[in-house]
């Protein structure tokens, strides 16, 4: 036994805007993020709740190693049930918060309620003496630049932001989470889900923690810890990993496009006649005229894969610039210039939103005719009406299945009311089978398997160990771009705790994960019917080999009987 | 014979293959044998102008050689990896 000690836990009600401070129970002390988020919301929160009313219960939980010295290790998990899917969702994020919280030993908030006055806007305070909940009015409206520039002049330079921009004040379904960057700059967004409207509906406008410039979590076994961090940190660096990563996700463009994953249109083709205006390399030749680069989204992260994207008179502009935000903004909109996506990209930083769901929603509005192809000012006045509240604005911020009712359009790429994205089902079955049987719906990072040759016999058991592996990496605060695997991480975990953590401990940590968010769906009210594809990933035919969707719902739902742990399943590196 | 290491996302044309043992004495020669087995297969490397794709990149026993390195020797035995360069994000 060892390791960090007196680790507790925040528990707000918005109703009374009341806290009060609990020990964090130590039977939980190996659950973190996405896992902990999961048990709590199975125990806590009433699968039939409204997502948007005072019911619902909004987790904020940073990932088990979260504040220590591993590398890259700080992401923090958002979650509750979704106003978007209607079943519990986990989004996760990087930024400064997530490390804040648990160098100051807060493993969770939990927010519930609703207060009384819907116009009213407040915010949470966290430092070593506790949390309180103030008033925060004088930021309604705020979109989240402005609001973390002012509130960076109102607390000290050691405080970090969980906020909201009016799409999620609004309670508009697409709405994110917004965690700071190390320049406090709201680019980080756990996005995908609808978590940024049940924060507004609870009146949060931001979470403000002052981490006072404390020391990172101490681990039992000090020297062993941090000879591993050095050791994997070494390996990462200097093995073929970190290039793949070095230029960021942009970079993955001409490869996505090269397979067929690269949609068009709305979805109609595979791939762009843009992937060479798209392609993250353009973003790479700006830096040198423009300035920007790569850097770390948070403390202690060694693989930079985030881009700082500057304008043409070499101001800042973006952060980052990815590749499901290209795909999804850019090419399936017909939208050809990086430059017209990363002004899109911001808009979604500023107002709140996700960007995968808000670029599938434009593309639905474009395909039913209401809006050509490829007109990128167009989109972004799209995005300004958001802020507005028009009826169209309103729509789009609601997500792909919203508009595809109000314009009554057939193609409506989504997979339990959630956007698909960019790494398309067609030709990567065994990821179609993760977005039908996630309890996420269509997630990339619920369980990407970008292999398109891999024979039919192996997607169930190929979309199941992604799974489990991406549960447990979005439960111990490591990014998915580190690409951990689960002896890893359970190495780290022992060396924190000073007690080994077992191949059948970590593998029943990963299914229960699962298992917690299944029984959450479907006491919520899902049913086999809610794990199927759209028609149009049925009917539309991609690529020269024409690929639809044709995966049996009988194979698909193989997914949710546990097969037995392959050695595999424990090397096999995290991936989304 | 030298092997051909395929990664997961170019094994489309592969239909699955993961590692195949191929005829040649240079890299290129081995990846055009896969190619000539494999339809499909040597788009994935190769650009129309024959030059490596940039976001290819190729390992002979686990040292990465340049993308114009071709020509490097390689015997029986001899491991040549490709390596995507995939992420999601």
């Amino acid at each position: 036994m060892g390791g960090p000690t007196d680790d507790r836990m925040i528990r707000v009600d918005m109703t009374k805007q009341v806290v009060t401070v609990e020990p964090f129970p130590d039977e939980w002390k190996l659950l973190g993020g996405r896992a902990l988020s999961a048990h709590i919301l199975l125990g806590e929160c009433d699968p039939t709740c409204d997502p948007l009313g005072p019911d619902n219960l909004l987790v904020m939980a940073p990932g088990v190693l979260a504040g220590t010295s591993a590398p890259t290790s700080g992401r923090i998990s958002i979650g509750g049930k979704s106003p978007l899917t209607g079943g519990i969702k986990e989004a996760n994020a990087g930024g400064e918060p997530g490390q804040d919280l648990m160098k100051l030993g807060y493993r969770v908030i939990l927010v519930k309620g609703r207060p009384a006055d819907p116009d009213r806007r407040y915010a949470l305070e966290v430092n070593s003496e506790g949390a309180r909940v103030v008033g925060a009015d004088d930021y309604k409206g705020y979109w989240n630049y402005a609001l973390c520039e002012a509130l960076a002049k109102k607390y000290s330079d050691t405080t970090s932001f969980i906020s909201i921009g009016p799409a999620g004040e609004m309670q508009l379904t697409g709405a994110s989470v917004a965690c700071s960057d190390e320049k406090l700059r709201p680019a980080r967004h756990a996005a995908r889900g609808g978590l940024g409207a049940v924060m507004g509906s609870k009146g949060l406008k931001y979470v403000a923690i002052d981490n006072e410039k404390r020391p990172v979590r101490q681990p039992a076994r000090k020297k062993e810890f941090n000879t591993l961090c050095k050791a994997y940190s070494k390996d990462y660096l200097g093995g073929p990993k970190w290039p793949v990563f070095k230029n960021g996700t942009a970079a993955v463009v001409p490869v996505a496009n090269m397979l067929q994953t690269f949609p068009y249109k709305n979805r109609v083709e595979g791939q762009s006649p843009d992937a060479k205006t798209l392609d993250g390399a353009r973003i790479i030749e700006s830096f040198e005229e423009r300035g920007g680069g790569m850097h770390n989204c948070m403390t202690g992260c060694i693989v930079r894969c985030s881009n700082i994207v500057h304008d043409a008179e070499g101001n800042y502009k973006t952060s980052a610039l990815e590749f499901e935000t290209l795909t999804l903004l850019g090419s399936n909109c017909g939208i050809a210039s990086w430059e017209d996506v990363a002004d899109l990209d911001r808009l979604c930083d500023e107002l709140g939103l996700d960007t995968i769901e808000t670029g599938a929603a434009i593309a639905i509005y474009m395909d039913s005719g209401a809006m050509e192809f490829g007109d990128a000012e167009g989109a972004k006045r799209i995005l300004k009406e958001i802020a507005e509240g028009t009826e169209l604005g309103v729509a789009i911020g609601n997500g792909a299945v919203a508009i595809g009712k109000k314009t009554k359009h057939h193609r409506v790429p989504a997979v339990k009311g959630q956007a698909i994205p960019a790494w398309d089902p067609r030709p990567l079955k065994a990821t179609g089978v993760t977005y039908c049987t996630s309890p996420m719906g269509a997630d990339h990072t619920a369980g990407l398997i970008v292999n398109p040759g891999l024979p039919e016999d192996q997607w169930v058991q190929a979309s199941q160990e992604a799974q489990m592996v991406n549960a447990v990496c979005d439960s111990s605060g490591f990014c998915q771009f580190l690409q951990p695997n689960l002896d890893e991480i359970r190495q780290f975990y022992g060396h924190l705790y000073g007690e080994e953590v077992t191949r059948e401990q970590i593998g029943d940590q990963a299914w229960q994960c699962l298992a917690d968010e299944w029984e959450f769906n479907r006491r919520a009210g899902f049913t086999e019917k809610d794990d199927s594809m759209p028609d149009c990933m049925k009917q539309d035919a991609i690529g020269p080999a024409k690929v639809v969707w044709d995966v049996s719902p009988d194979l698909v739902r193989q997914a949710y009987e546990r097969l037995e742990a392959r050695e595999e399943l424990f090397t096999m590196k995290a991936t989304g | 014979m030298p092997q051909v290491c395929v990664p997961p996302p170019y094994q489309g044309p592969t239909r699955g293959l993961a590692e195949i043992e191929v005829r040649g004495k240079t890299v290129r020669e081995c990846i055009d044998a896969v190619g000539s087995r494999f339809p499909g297969f040597r788009d994935q490397i190769f650009d129309p102008e024959g030059k490596v794709h940039g976001f290819v990149q190729l390992f002979v026993n686990g040292d990465e050689i340049g993308r114009s390195a071709l020509d490097t020797p390689v015997d029986a035995g001899d491991r040549i990896e490709i390596l995507a360069a995939i992420a999601g994000g």
